[in-house]
C-alpha cells in the first residue's frame, strides 16, 4: 500500500508536491509493468514472435526459398508416421531418462560427499565444475576422440588392464552409442547438480541432524528422514532445468554421432535439424521441432503444480 | 509487409535510444559498399588451395576487376544451415559454395548463371554430364559447376602384393576374397557407413548401381525394392563381416584418412587427400618397414558388379545468390575465376584431389607429374547422379540428405535388420518423398 | 575403535570421492596430454605398442603457438568475452527487475505472466533460428555482436528471473518497509536496499549465465559471418578441423584455453555461487 504516501517527510502546512514520476514509481501496477518491460520485449521480439513464425512454417510446406502454401496438419502427420522420428522420439525419452537419473543419483552422492570439510575443499569444489564450465562443442569433440574405433583411449585402458580382448564398439553400435551419449551428458551435468543440491544441504542446519542421530537413527535414516524431504524444492527445480535441457538438447548428438550409426542416436532436435536445415525442409522440420513441446509443457506444468502445492503446505 | 513495418518502427525506437550509434561502432569493417563480393566455402580439404584464393585470388581480382573478395570459410557440414538461413532472412553471402545436387535444394534462391556456364562449356571443351546434371533446372543453369572431387579407391599396394593380388581386383567378388585374406592379417578394408557427406554416399550408391539397383524409374515409380537391389544388400552385408573394419558404421569422412595413414586399413575409398597428406607428412607418415608412406599408395576405381560399374563424384559449385546486391560484380568474379589463367592457379595446387568441370583440362601437364594421381584426370567422365532413372533434382536431393541409400546398407552390416527388410524400409522412406 | 573408524572414512569418503575426481577431470587431462603432444605421435592406433595415451615424452608447445598465432584464437576469446559479459548484464538487469515485480507487487496477470516467462524457455534454438535470422536482418544486426547479445538474454532471462524471484521471496519484507517508512520510494528501496541483501542470487544468476553465453553455438554459428566476430566454440570448430583432418592438438588446446576465463570467474566466485543459490532454493 502507498501509493502517493512516501514522498519525504513535509514541514506542516507546506503542500506536498508528488511527481509525476514518484507516484508512477509508487503504484504497484505501473511499477511492475516498467520493470518487466525491457525483459519482455527482448522475449517477445526474440522468441515469441519468432516463435509465431516457426509455428507458421509448421503447418506449412515452406522449403528454402519456397513460401510453399498452407497444409494444415500434414507435416505433424509425415512426422508421427515416420519411422526415424519414432526411433528420435524413443531415444530422447531414454537419454533425457538415464542421463537425469544418473546425474541426479551422482550429484547426490558428490553433493553429500563436498558437504564434508576436508582439504583443498575450494580447490575440489572448484574443479568439479570444470566439465559445466568447457564448451560442450569443444568436449563433445574430446569425448568423440576418447571413443573413437582407431584410437581410443578407452580402448587401450581397457585391453591393457585386460578386460578386453578386442575393441568396444563405442560408437558404432547404436545402443553403445546410446549410452556413451548418456555418459558424456551425465558427466557433463552432474556437476550442476551437484554444486546445485550441495547449496541445498547446506542450508540445513547441522542441529537437525544432532538431534536424529540423538535419537538413534543411522546414516541413511538421518539422510532419508531429515535431508531428503528438505532437498525436495531444491531437487525439483534443478531437475526441471535439466531435463528441459537434456530434452531439447542439440550440441552434444551433433557432434558425438551425427545421429549415426544409421539414425540409431537421432534426437528429436537433430533429427529436426536434418530434415529442416539439410534438407531444406523448414515446414517438415519445425513441426518435428514442436513435437517436444507437449512433453516438456507436461514436465514444467507438473512441476508448478507441485511446487504449488509445497508452498501451500 | 505488415511485419516489415512494425519491426522497422521498433528499429527507429532503438536507433532513438542511442543503438544505432553503439551498432554502428561495432559493425564488422565493412569493406567499400561499392565493389565487395562475400564467398562462402568449406574449408578446403586441400588447406593450400584456400591459400590460392586468400593470397592470390584477392588482390589480384582486386587489380583487374576493382574487386574486394571476402573468402570465408566454415566447415562443409555448416553450410547448409548458413546458406537455409541467408535465403530465408534474403541477406548473406554473394556467392555460396553448394555440394553435390544442393543446388536443386536451393534453385529459388539462385540467380541464372547459363551466359557463364554457355561460355566456359564452349571454351574450354565442354562441362562433364555429372556436374551439368546438378546444375541446372529445366535447362536453367542455377549454379556454376567449379570443381569435382572424384572418389577411388586409395590402397596400399605392398600389402595387395603380400597377399598375391598385383593388380587390383576389378570386381567386387575379387575384392571380397581380397578382403577377407586382408582382414585376416589384421589389415581390413575401411569404409564409413555414417551420416556423412563424402565417402559414404560415394560408396553406397554405385554399389546399388552396379547391381543393377535403382532408386526411381523415368516415371518417378520408386522401383528400389527389387531382386538386384536385395543382392546388393545381402553382398555388402558379408563383405562387412569378412572385410571390413567394423567401426565404419560410426565414421565420418575423416576417420579413414586417420585410419589409413595410421597404418590401420588397408583400402578405402576416398578423394586424393589421404595421398596428398601423405605427400605433405611424407617425415610423419611411414609405412611399417620405415619407408614414407605415400611411395605405398596407389588408386583405383571401385569394382565393377553383375551390372557395370557407375561411380559418383562429389561435384563442388557456386550459387550466385538472388538476394545479393552485387549481382553483376560476382558474376565477374566468377568468369575471372573461371579463365584458363586463374584457374590454373586454384587446379594445380589441388595435385589432383579436386578436377575441374570441363574436359579441356584432363591435357594439362600437371597430370604429367605424378603417375600415382592419374587415374584421378579421367574418372569424372562417366558417372551417375543421385534419383538415377530420374532427374536429380529437390527429391533426389532430399533422400540424399537423408541418408536412406546409405542407411540401407548400414542397417544389414550391423545385423540391424535382414537385408530384405532393409531394401523394404529404404523403399518405404523413399516413397515418402516421392508421393 | 579408531582403525574402524578411519577404514570406513576411506570406504565412504575418500574412495568415492576420489573416483568421481578420477570420472570429472580425466578428460581434461588427457586433453591437456593431446595439446602438448607432437604431432607425430598423435596418429598411433590404440593397438600400436607404442600408444602411449597418458603421457608424452617431448612436450611441446608448439600447438598453443600455432593457435595463437595462427588463427585468430585471441579475437574469438576477447568476442566471446565480451558478448558472454554484455548478454549476462542485459540478462541480469532484466531478471532482476522482473524477478523483483513478480517476487514482490501485486498486479493482475502476475502469474501469468511469471509462466509465460518460464515457457518462453521451453522453445528449443533449432526452431528459431531460421525466422530469427529474419528478424535479426530486419534490425541490421546481422554479422554484429550485437546479434547475439541481444538474443542470448531469450534463454538467459528466463533462468535469472526465476532464480532471483525465488531469492527475494526469502528477503523480509520487513527490510523494505522500513526503508519505506524512511521515506523511499518503492524502486529506491528495491535498488538500494534489496539489491545489495541479494548480492549472492545475483551473482549466481550471472554466472551461470555468463557460462551458457559462453556455450553458445548456433546462433553464433548462423548470425556471425566473418571470421574476426566469431566465438570460440564456432571458431574453434571451423578453422580446426578442416575435412579430413582435424587439428587435434590446436583443437584441444584451444578448447582447455577457451575455458580458461570461465573456470577464473567461477574460482572467484564458487563460494557465492554456493551460497546464492541457498538463498533461493529456500523460497
Amino acid at each position: 500500500m502507498g501509493a502517493g504516501g512516501a514522498a519525504g517527510a513535509a514541514l506542516p502546512g507546506e503542500r506536498v508536491r508528488v511527481s509525476r514520476l514518484t507516484r508512477m514509481l509508487e503504484s504497484e501496477k505501473l511499477l511492475a509493468a516498467a520493470l518487466l518491460a525491457p525483459g519482455v520485449v527482448i522475449l517477445v521480439l526474440f522468441i515469441a514472435y519468432p516463435f509465431v513464425m516457426a509455428l507458421w512454417f509448421s503447418v506449412t510446406s515452406i522449403r528454402v526459398g519456397d513460401a510453399g502454401e498452407f497444409v494444415g496438419l500434414a507435416n505433424f502427420a509425415k512426422a508421427w508416421s515416420d519411422t526415424i522420428f519414432q526411433t528420435a522420439f524413443k531415444n530422447t525419452v531414454f537419454y533425457t531418462f538415464w542421463a537425469t537419473i544418473f546425474k541426479f543419483a551422482l550429484g547426490m552422492w558428490l553433493a553429500l560427499l563436498l558437504n564434508r570439510h576436508f582439504r583443498f575443499k575450494r580447490l575440489i569444489r572448484a574443479s568439479m565444475l570444470l566439465p559445466f564450465i568447457i564448451p560442450t562443442v569443444l568436449s563433445a569433440f574430446a569425448w568423440r576422440w576418447m571413443f573413437d574405433p582407431t584410437f581410443s583411449v578407452m580402448n587401450w585402458l581397457l585391453f591393457h588392464s585386460g578386460l578386453i580382448t578386442d575393441r568396444l564398439p563405442f560408437l558404432s553400435d547404436g545402443e553403445w552409442a546410446m549410452w556413451c551419449a548418456v555418459l558424456v551428458n551425465t558427466w557433463r551435468g552432474m556437476p550442476f547438480f551437484a554444486i546445485t543440491l550441495l547449496a541445498g544441504l547446506q542450508t540445513i542446519s547441522p542441529d537437525l541432524h544432532e538431534a536424529a542421530a540423538l535419537d538413534g537413527a543411522n546414516a541413511w535414516h538421518r539422510f532419508w528422514h531429515v535431508t531428503w524431504p528438505l532437498l525436495l524444492p531444491v531437487t525439483l527445480v534443478v531437475v526441471v532445468f535439466s531435463v528441459i535441457q537434456t530434452f531439447s538438447d542439440f550440441q552434444l548428438i551433433y557432434v558425438l554421432t551425427g545421429g549415426g550409426p544409421a539414425n540409431s542416436t537421432h534426437l528429436i532436435a537433430t533429427y529436426a535439424y536434418q530434415v529442416g536445415v539439410a534438407s531444406g525442409l523448414l515446414g517438415e522440420g519445425a513441426a518435428l521441432s514442436l513435437f517436444m513441446f507437449p512433453v516438456l509443457f507436461a514436465v514444467v506444468w507438473a512441476q508448478l503444480r507441485f511446487m504449488k502445492r509445497m508452498e501451500g503446505a | 509487409m505488415k511485419r516489415r513495418k512494425f519491426l522497422k518502427a521498433t528499429g527507429a525506437g532503438f536507433a532513438a535510444t542511442g543503438l544505432a550509434g553503439i551498432l554502428a561502432a561495432h559493425r564488422a569493417p565493412v569493406f567499400a559498399q561499392a565493389n565487395t563480393i562475400h564467398i562462402l566455402r568449406w574449408n578446403d580439404f586441400v588447406p593450400a588451395a584456400d591459400k590460392v584464393l586468400r593470397e592470390v585470388y584477392v588482390p589480384e581480382v582486386q587489380k583487374a576487376l576493382g574487386i574486394k573478395l571476402n573468402v570465408e570459410t566454415v566447415n562443409a557440414n555448416d553450410i547448409a544451415a548458413r546458406a537455409t538461413a541467408a535465403i530465408q532472412s534474403g541477406s548473406g553471402p554473394d556467392i555460396i559454395m553448394l555440394l553435390n545436387n544442393n543446388p536443386q535444394l536451393y534453385a529459388a534462391g539462385s540467380v541464372d548463371v547459363s551466359d557463364i556456364a554457355g561460355e566456359v562449356g564452349k571454351a574450354q571443351g565442354g562441362i562433364y554430364g555429372l556436374p551439368q546434371a546438378m546444375c541446372t533446372v529445366g535447362g536453367k543453369w542455377v549454379a556454376m559447376p567449379w570443381a569435382t572431387v572424384p572418389a577411388l579407391i586409395s590402397y596400399r599396394k605392398s600389402w595387395f602384393d603380400e597377399i598375391g593380388v598385383k593388380e587390383f581386383p576389378k570386381t567386387w567378388a575379387a575384392y571380397h576374397e581380397a578382403g577377407k585374406k586382408l582382414k585376416a592379417m589384421k589389415r581390413p578394408i575401411g569404409q564409413t557407413l555414417g551420416h556423412t557427406f563424402g565417402d559414404a554416399p560415394t560408396f553406397a550408391y554405385p554399389l546399388m548401381w552396379s547391381y543393377g539397383g535403382q532408386e526411381i524409374d523415368a516415371k518417378g515409380k520408386v522401383v528400389l525394392d527389387s531382386k538386384e537391389t536385395v543382392e546388393s544388400v545381402r553382398f555388402m552385408t558379408q563383405f562387412w563381416k569378412d572385410a571390413h573394419d567394423e567401426g565404419g558404421l560410426a565414421w565420418d569422412d575423416t576417420n579413414n584418412n586417420r585410419a589409413f595413414l595410421s597404418g590401420d586399413i588397408s583400402a578405402t575409398l576416398n578423394g586424393a587427400s589421404i595421398y596428398v597428406a601423405a605427400l605433405n607428412g611424407a617425415d610423419k607418415f611411414k609405412t611399417e618397414k620405415g619407408a614414407a608412406l605415400h611411395t605405398d599408395i596407389l588408386h583405383a576405381p571401385l569394382p565393377t558388379g553383375p551390372k557395370g560399374t557407375y561411380p559418383y563424384h562429389t561435384a563442388f559449385t557456386h550459387m550466385v545468390m538472388k538476394y545479393s546486391k552485387n549481382v553483376k560484380g560476382a558474376k565477374e568474379f566468377l568468369r575471372w575465376a573461371h579463365t584458363p589463367a586463374n584457374y590454373e592457379k586454384w587446379i594445380v595446387v589441388q595435385k589432383g584431389f579436386a578436377i575441374a568441370p570441363t574436359s579441356q583440362w584432363e591435357k594439362h601437364k600437371m597430370w604429367d607429374v605424378d603417375p600415382v594421381m592419374l587415374p584421378f584426370k579421367t574418372a569424372s567422365q562417366k558417372g551417375r547422379h543421385m534419383g538415377f532413372g530420374g532427374a536429380p533434382d529437390k527429391k533426389a536431393a532430399e533422400a540424399w540428405n537423408k541418408y536412406i541409400i546409405v542407411d540401407m546398407y548400414a542397417q544389414a552390416a550391423n545385423g540391424k535388420m535382414k537385408p530384405e527388410e532393409s531394401v523394404k524400409w529404404a523403399a518405404g522412406e523413399l516413397s515418402k518423398i516421392y508421393t | 575403535m579408531l582403525i574402524e573408524r578411519k577404514w570406513k572414512k576411506w570406504v565412504t569418503f575418500y574412495l568415492p570421492m576420489a573416483v568421481f575426481i578420477v570420472f570429472t577431470l580425466f578428460p581434461f587431462y588427457w586433453m591437456a596430454v593431446t595439446a602438448l603432444r607432437p604431432d607425430h605421435e598423435l596418429y598411433r592406433t590404440w593397438r600400436q605398442a607404442s600408444a602411449t595415451p597418458f603421457w608424452t615424452l617431448e612436450p611441446t608447445l608448439e600447438h598453443f603457438k600455432e593457435l595463437l598465432q595462427t588463427t585468430a584464437f585471441p579475437q574469438w576469446l576477447w568476442n566471446t568475452m565480451l558478448i558472454a559479459m554484455v548478454s549476462t548484464l542485459i540478462s541480469l538487469i532484466c531478471g532482476m527487475f522482473a524477478g523483483y515485480a513478480l517476487a514482490r507487487l501485486k498486479f493482475r496477470g502476475s502469474e501469468f505472466l511469471g509462466t509465460a516467462i518460464f515457457v518462453t524457455y521451453l522453445v528449443p534454438q533449432t526452431l528459431l533460428f531460421i525466422p530469427l535470422a529474419d528478424i535479426i536482418r530486419d534490425l541490421h544486426l546481422g554479422n554484429t555482436p550485437w546479434a547475439l547479445m541481444l538474443t542470448y538474454p531469450t534463454f538467459l532471462i528466463p533462468f535469472c528471473t526465476w532464480l532471483l524471484m525465488g531469492y527475494f521471496k526469502t528477503i523480509p519484507k520487513e527490510l523494505e518497509e522500513c526503508a519505506r517508512i524512511d521515506g523511499a520510494t518503492r524502486f529506491g528501496a528495491m535498488v538500494r536496499i534489496i539489491f545489495p541483501v541479494a548480492i549472492p542470487g545475483i551473482l549466481s544468476a550471472g554466472i551461470f549465465a555468463f557460462t551458457l553465453s559462453w556455450n553458445e553455438f548456433i546462433y553464433a554459428l548462423i548470425f556471425m559471418s566473418s571470421a574476426e566476430l566469431k566465438t570460440v566454440p564456432v571458431g574453434v570448430v571451423s578453422e580446426l578441423i578442416r575435412g579430413d583432418i582435424f587439428f587435434w592438438g590446436q583443437l584441444m588446446a584451444g578448447a582447455l584455453l577457451g575455458s580458461i576465463p570461465v573456470a577464473l570467474v567461477y574460482s572467484f566466485f564458487v563460494e557465492y555461487y554456493v551460497t546464492g543459490l541457498t538463498g533461493s532454493v529456500k523460497g
